[in-house]
């Protein structure tokens, strides 16, 4: 334990919903009007029916804790019932991406000296908006020791929320599945007389691996998509997480089939929606610098 | 009906649909028009499993940097197991460990490379050159990501194949016949809307992974709760070998996040309290590179000895860790070749690598034991000789298979070592799903039906219909709660209310992990596996008995499968600490200070343990208890020797 002069107070702001029973019937049709949760709309594709609310958890922890350590703390100790997604608890499984006062990131990721900010009534209204300005992390004063904080917690924008923080994020692994995400080699092996493929790995120099190899490193987690206002803004846009993986194999020196996944992207709702915003990339876990990646790809699309 | 079940959907699961869809004789049955129907069940959504945050390596003689031969590869499996290692296994394991290696790269793999385009290689610990002689390099690598890398090209050819997915469903039951001969398929619940499914499979195969959430200290992720082998146990199959648990001897403090091998690989070295580079004393000529349980236990020794130092992050908590110096590495090269590793130091200990110490201490890693398996994944009995009519031998489970952590076809004997644990998962996972493939071809389940039969006319199908009647019936018993207590109510609670509704399966996790890191983590001694195994009689398993919801609604109730998930650990603990305690020797990763050395005479043998009914008339209810018996060690080129590093 740290000396208690090192703890901080932190009330955890979760925004809660228990969905009603299911019913078989398809959902009414999005309405951008009728969002209440963020200005981005994280219900935007299907609202969920159900009963929603806020919840305050207060804990004292350590400023160096992370959110996720706080949120085990309150299924342990304060209330089993709240339901959020976690499972390797260091940042490399991607199952925990949650809107940390407004902004999407892992929770296993964000620590409360960073996000505990000083419990102030102005910074979200009722309807769950606030004002742009009070995101900006270096305007935002430190937490001190003994101090007491509040961090907001709402599923990640984009998707149809299913469970307090647990968001249907099917969607997006639907939209990376259909841009056929694997490795189509070019065939460049080595084959013995009886047909077999001989037992060599496709050579690669170090330069080439370069090429692709921090695009390998997406986790899938969703934080760029959440970020993406027209990703989250609910229109058809296949996404930055599928052409991140897209891009990935394009880049692959191994991998034969270029032309055909420019081709698949090089649509309206492909590389075309994407409007250069640039969110995708500030919070992405792995360090993909996801809008610059994107602009690689759309400059390949229009040079091929 | 479904010809193949498989459950988990890590390195093992994914290796064994890619296995079973890429055999020839399933290729065959396609063009013939009969599609397989194959279902992979995972708890968790795609991409999430515990094979993603495997950092160090897999191993393989391809020789790309040092020559290498897999007879080498095959005797440092056998020794760093400590002689426990069936060599038949650890002989294939070896053997097709570079094909392995390069078919994953086929897949997608973005592995390291020499200047010349080959697959890069980096030394660890215990793989060596000439039966034990130097160091060599025979970790394949993929920058400090491989599992990372793994995990996502198996999914990425599972989308390729079109494999169907059932995703966060978990698991309740494996259904056998009555005389446990024949697997009739699965009790599955979808966490979505808390509906039971009963899985109708002809072959079943489990690859659930470790059991690491039974330590407070471990490196595994919060899923890793033993489920497969605690199904087995539940099911009335054996566990072979599960006391023996690795603990990897660089945990990020008291975190336990794992920092890699790869660390000390690259020029990381171990120092205690004193600046002492401790390793060279205790394993002159490997130093921190001796394999894990000897490092593990030499760590565990300095701090006993009093030259522990405290986690920075409690200067006055215990002083149970030590340093590890990487500031001998230059910055660049750290970062280039450990990104992982420099990112987890700076992100969860605040700490520069590059000019200061960071603390370690041993976190609970690897279960070496699990399911027993043939070389062929299948899931067999082991049956002692009566003594007298019948020999001791291995009954197998029809159609029931295992591979990856869960299992053990004993390559890892009493100690893995690393880099052997991605590629007995990958190749026993596709050796696995080639021998469900010889089955399916047989008799596949399209063929049924295109001549007019019902597929779901089944002998086998009742069996798991009335086994997810009952789950369903307990579904609805621990969604009831407790006096209907709400959420609200829960939380206003604050620890006064009725201990019972008050307890909860995630602070039965936190109790049973003190508990047994308190037991058995890293030593034990008689006393110490009496006490816990008290601890749980009087306390955890009545608990874990009485856990409710605290919540009514089935959509995703979280609390119901871990209240699940904790009574598959609260039983595998027992089963651990009851194995712990028949084995009266030191061995691998099983170091009992009442028992300090090896002994071949008596224990070179697989434990293999069981559920019993004590079917005493005189008894309230039907007691349980564990049943040991041994199964000999499969030596075949390597007699045991002592094994010094």
């Amino acid at each position: 334990m740290s000396t208690e002069n090192d703890m901080v107070t932190v009330t955890l702001r979760v925004h809660r919903f228990t969905p009603r029973a299911e019913r078989e019937r398809p959902g009414r049709g999005a309405n951008p009007f009728a969002r209440k949760s963020s200005p981005f709309g994280s219900s935007a594709r299907r609202r969920p029916r159900g009963k929603q609310w806020t919840q305050d958890y207060t804990l004292t922890v350590r400023p160096e804790d992370t959110v996720l350590d706080c949120l085990l703390r309150v299924k342990r100790t304060l209330d089993p019932t709240l339901a959020f997604r976690y499972s390797c608890g260091h940042g490399m499984c991607g199952s925990d991406a949650v809107a940390v006062n407004g902004t999407p990131m892992l929770i296993c990721t964000a620590t409360v000296a960073e996000w505990a900010k000083p419990d102030d009534p102005s910074v979200a209204d009722d309807e769950g908006f606030r004002s742009t300005g009070a995101s900006d992390a270096d305007a935002r004063p430190a937490l001190g020791p003994g101090e007491h904080g509040v961090i907001e917690l709402e599923p990640l924008p984009g998707f149809p929320v299913q469970r307090d923080l647990i968001a249907d994020i099917d969607p997006m692994l639907d939209q990376i599945r259909r841009l056929r995400p694997y490795l189509e080699a070019k065939g460049e092996l080595r084959t013995t007389a009886d047909g077999k493929v001989n037992a060599f790995e496709y050579l690669q120099s170090p330069e080439e691996l370069a090429r692709y190899e921090q695009l390998t490193n997406c986790i899938a987690c969703g934080v760029c998509e959440g970020s993406c206002p027209v990703f989250a803004g609910g229109d058809a846009f296949i996404g930055p997480a599928a052409l991140i993986a897209a891009s990935r194999f394009v880049n692959d020196s191994r991998d034969g089939k270029t032309m055909e996944r420019l081709d698949a992207i090089d649509t309206a709702d492909g590389v075309a929606a994407c409007q250069s915003v640039r969110a995708c990339g500030r919070q992405c876990p792995r360090g993909i610098d996801v809008g610059e990646e994107m602009w690689q790809i759309v400059a390949k699309v229009r040079e091929r | 009906m479904y010809d193949a079940v498989i459950v988990g959907a890590g390195a093992a699961g994914l290796s064994a649909a890619l296995g079973l869809l890429r055999s020839d004789r399933i290729r065959e049955l396609k063009e013939q028009g009969l599609d397989p129907r194959i279902l992979v069940i995972s708890k968790l959504q795609p991409l999430r499993s515990h094979t993603g945050s495997a950092e160090g390596g897999i191993a393989a003689s391809l020789g790309n940097i040092d020559r290498d031969d897999w007879h080498w590869h095959y005797y440092d499996t056998v020794k760093g197991g400590d002689w426990l290692v069936d060599q038949d296994a650890a002989a294939l394991l070896a053997r097709d460990a570079p094909a392995t290696v390069i078919r994953l790269e086929h897949d997608g793999v973005a592995f390291s490379r020499t200047g010349d385009g080959h697959i890069a290689q980096r030394r660890f610990g215990g793989h060596t050159a000439e039966f034990g002689g130097e160091p060599v390099r025979r970790a394949a690598y993929a920058a400090d990501r491989i599992g990372h890398q793994i995990l996502h090209s198996l999914w990425q050819q599972c989308v390729a194949q079109g494999v169907e997915f059932a995703e966060e469903w978990y698991v309740t039951d494996l259904v056998l016949d009555g005389s446990r001969s024949h697997v009739a398929g699965v009790v599955a619940y979808d966490t979505h809307s808390g509906a039971v499914h009963a899985v109708h499979a002809r072959n079943v195969l489990v690859a659930t992974g470790g059991a690491g959430r039974l330590f407070r200290t471990t490196s595994n992720s919060w899923d890793l709760t033993g489920d497969g082998m605690a199904l087995a146990l539940a099911a009335g199959l054996q566990l072979e070998d599960v006391e023996f648990v690795q603990f990897h001897p660089t945990g990020l403090a008291h975190t336990g996040i794992l920092l890699s091998e790869a660390a000390r690989a690259e020029g990381g070295v171990l120092r205690n309290a004193d600046g002492e580079a401790f390793m060279a004393r205790y394993a002159p000529g490997h130093a921190d590179l001796a394999a894990r349980d000897v490092v593990s236990r030499s760590i565990m020794a300095e701090v006993d000895a009093g030259r522990g130092v405290a986690d920075p992050k409690d200067p006055d908590g215990p002083k149970d860790c030590v340093w590890l110096d990487m500031t001998g590495i230059d910055g660049d090269h750290m970062e280039a070749v450990l990104p992982q590793v420099v990112e987890t130091i700076r992100d969860y200990a605040n700490i520069d690598p590059t000019t200061q110490y960071v603390p370690v201490k041993p976190t609970a890693h690897y279960t070496m034991g699990g399911i027993p398996i043939t070389t062929d994944g299948e899931v067999y009995r082991w049956i002692p000789s009566d003594g007298e009519t019948s020999d001791a031998r291995r009954d197998v489970v029809e159609g029931l298979y295992a591979a990856g952590e869960c299992s053990c076809v004993s390559v890892h004997g009493a100690n893995r070592l690393g880099g052997n644990s991605l590629l007995d998962a990958c190749l026993f996972g596709t050796r696995a799903g080639e021998a469900i493939a010889a089955r399916v071809a047989e008799s596949p389940v399209a063929q049924i039906e295109l001549e007019g039969g019902d597929p779901a006319d089944d002998e086998y199908a009742p069996l798991v219909d009335a086994a997810a009647r009952t789950r369903e019936d307990e579904a609805k018993t621990l969604l009831a709660g407790n006096a209907g207590d709400d959420a609200a109510d829960a939380a206003d609670a604050d620890g006064g209310a009725d201990a019972t509704s008050d307890d909860n399966p995630y602070r039965l996790l936190a109790d049973l992990g003190v508990a047994m890191e308190r037991a058995v983590a890293v030593r034990c001694t008689a006393e110490t596996i009496e006490t816990a195994l008290a601890m749980l009689r009087d306390d955890l398993v009545p608990r874990a008995a009485a856990l409710r919801a605290h919540d009514g609604t089935p959509a995703f109730n979280q609390e119901v499968t871990a209240i699940w998930e904790a009574r598959h650990l609260v039983a595998l603990a027992e089963a651990m600490l009851r194995a712990s305690e028949s084995r009266a020797e030191s061995r691998g990763s099983l170091r009992r200070l009442d028992f300090p050395r090896r002994d071949d005479e008596r224990f070179l043998a697989h434990s293999m343990i069981e559920l019993r009914d004590d079917r005493d008339p005189q008894a309230a209810k039907p007691r349980t208890r564990h049943d040991v018996s041994w199964q000999p060690v499969r030596i075949v080129d390597y007699p045991p020797k002592a094994r010094a590093y």
